[in-house]
């Protein structure tokens, strides 16, 4: 269905107007078919284990959606109203010095993981240098104080957690920008990110309009993409086996990093979860933590998305990597291995 | 993907999030305080899509901002259509006793403090279920010694036992987790899984242990089937 209706993009094949089905003809009939088909969709539907899917799928969508809201209202003010040259003064010229600022940064600005995917993206736009801005991604959704707060209340008793989180996390950030900054090229991220909205002579509010909803449509699609693999996941991969980790740290070290990467939890609440395993350790559930807002399903589809394949396909691998690190190492420091 | 297309899969996702949000229905989905975020959010939607339609009809000409940089991704938006399909036409229910079963590893309630203030006097006292499983597990001074408890929550039935479940959220249904008791004495034919009760009756002290999972044993006294109730999860 989406070939015959990008065949009808007007513009590109402007002539054949009119004798092709549109995307707009497309979405009537799917909603129409949906509708009239409502008794069958549910009947197919009534499985216990897809109705449970289907819940956590509109959850996670309905959960994240208006943080994505917010984000891409915070990447149309950027495009719109922050020239180049006032983020340019406000950041250290050295790279190196950037970086740590950006982590500093993530550590005032509250935002979902999901939010802070549109922001960076367009921090880039007007020439934040990748490394910094990327720092900016990993570090505003995990060391904000909003999740610290959160992870204090849901490990009383172990301040250490707090601070092996933020210490972590932080460094996940700062270590990847640094790591951006050394080996990181320009061309693996999509040129299209990168690409101003194409002015429309309007004011700055209509660009501020124009960029947030673009990039509302764009990466919206995504993390619904990133949603539904999430509870696919979430229902098909067996909880019952974490009991059994019991004391076996490294294993329940790689396992906690895993599912944090397939449950995609928000990362107001991934504290909780984590407590709620009982059995484990607390290195592991650091690492749940750390690797979390870093890494997850949701986020991959999201960057794949905005940035670009062949950008994803690195920076997710070796974010998992550092953040597994950082968070082993930050465990060890703070927590002793408990 | 068509500009306009696009207007439209914002308006009806716009839509489908107020729907929820004054609805009701968001509880099965979120936690409470979510509401206010998502009328925003469903409403900062609608105004974007609004925005450019109206632009449209005044250039009464469509702009090809998106068909100007490539197919590829403009594709993705076609995924807005699956929640706003799932939310008008399937609906998906709050979770129920398939998450319990699937959940075993995971115990919800997370007290662990040793003292708890005493219970209100009455007769019958009502308790949520997380504060029912901590005060039976933890409490150093037995509060619940002696006392009648109302409950409310689903039925999960095995071959082996009837429990009385209900799951508690922190953000979303994706982190939920279940509480379960153990329903002992009662009448339990004709009920199913995933049946509203609400029950009355006595801990059996001592049966919260290490070894199940801190799951107490609840003698029953009285049980009524209710209808499910607004707020699905407790918190």
């Amino acid at each position: 269905m989406t070939t015959v209706s990008d065949r009808a993009e007007p513009g590109e094949r402007g002539a054949r107007r009119g004798r092709r089905i549109t995307s707009l003809e497309v979405l009537c009939g799917l909603v129409l078919v949906a509708v009239l088909g409502q008794q069958w969709l549910q009947g197919v539907l009534d499985a216990p284990a897809v109705r449970t899917g289907a819940t956590i799928f509109v959850a996670v969508c309905v959960q994240a959606l208006p943080f994505l809201v917010l984000g891409v209202l915070v990447s149309g003010a950027i495009t719109a109203f922050i020239p180049p040259h006032v983020l340019r003064k406000m950041l250290p010229r050295k790279q190196s010095l950037a970086v740590p600022v950006a982590g500093a940064a993530g550590l005032a600005l509250p935002g979902c993981e999901c939010a802070s995917v549109p922001v960076a993206r367009r921090l880039m736009g007007q020439g934040v240098a990748p490394a910094v801005a990327l720092t900016f991604l990993l570090a505003a959704p995990a060391v904000n104080p909003v999740v610290l707060v959160s992870t204090a209340v849901a490990f009383p008793g172990e301040p250490g957690m707090v601070l092996a989180r933020f210490l972590g996390s932080l460094g996940t950030a700062v270590g990847m920008g640094w790591l951006w900054a050394r080996f990181g090229r320009a061309e693996w991220i999509a040129e299209r990110a990168l690409r101003r909205m194409p002015d429309a002579g309007g004011s700055r509010w209509v660009s501020f309009a124009e960029t947030a909803r673009h990039d509302l449509v764009e990466a919206g699609g995504f993390l619904v993409l990133g949603g539904l693999v999430s509870a696919v996941l979430n229902v098909a991969v067996p909880q019952s086996w974490l009991g059994s980790l019991g004391g076996q740290l490294v294993l329940g070290v790689l396992v906690m990093a895993l599912l944090a990467v397939v449950l995609s939890l928000c990362s107001e609440a991934d504290a909780f979860v984590a407590a709620a395993l009982s059995p484990l350790p607390l290195l592991p559930k650091l690492v749940f933590l750390v690797v979390g807002p870093a890494v997850d399903v949701k986020l991959i589809a999201l960057q794949a998305g905005t940035f670009g394949r062949a950008f994803a396909a690195r920076f997710a691998p070796a974010t998992f990597l550092v953040a597994l690190g950082c968070a082993v190492l930050a465990g060890l420091l703070v927590l002793g291995a408990r | 993907m068509r500009r306009e297309t696009q207007n439209v899969l914002l308006v009806l996702t716009g839509g489908a999030l107020l729907k929820i949000a004054f609805g009701g229905s968001y509880l099965r989905y979120v936690k409470p305080s979510q509401q206010p975020l998502l009328v925003a959010a469903g409403v900062v939607m609608l105004l974007l899509a609004a925005v450019a339609i109206v632009r449209d009809i005044r250039a009464r000409q469509p702009r090809t901002s998106c068909g100007t940089t490539g197919s590829e991704h403009a594709r993705s938006a076609w995924m807005l259509l699956l929640p706003v399909l799932a939310i008008f036409v399937v609906a998906p229910p709050a979770l129920g006793s398939d998450s319990v079963n699937r959940d075993s590893a995971r115990d919800a309630a997370t007290e662990r403090t040793a003292t708890f203030p005493p219970l209100p006097p009455g007769k019958v006292v009502e308790l949520p279920m997380n504060e029912f499983v901590a005060r039976a597990g933890w409490d150093s001074r037995d509060s619940l010694a002696g006392r009648t408890v109302r409950l409310t929550g689903f039925v999960v039935r095995d071959e082996h036992r009837v429990r009385l479940a209900r799951m508690v959220i922190t953000c979303c249904a994706a982190d939920a987790s279940p509480l379960t008791i153990t329903l002992r004495g009662g009448e339990f034919t004709g009920l199913r899984s995933d049946d509203w009760l609400r029950v009355t009756g006595e801990v059996e002290p001592g049966s919260a242990t290490e070894a199940n999972n801190y799951q107490p044993v609840l003698r029953v006294a009285t049980l009524r089937r209710v209808a499910a109730p607004d707020h699905p999860y407790e918190q």
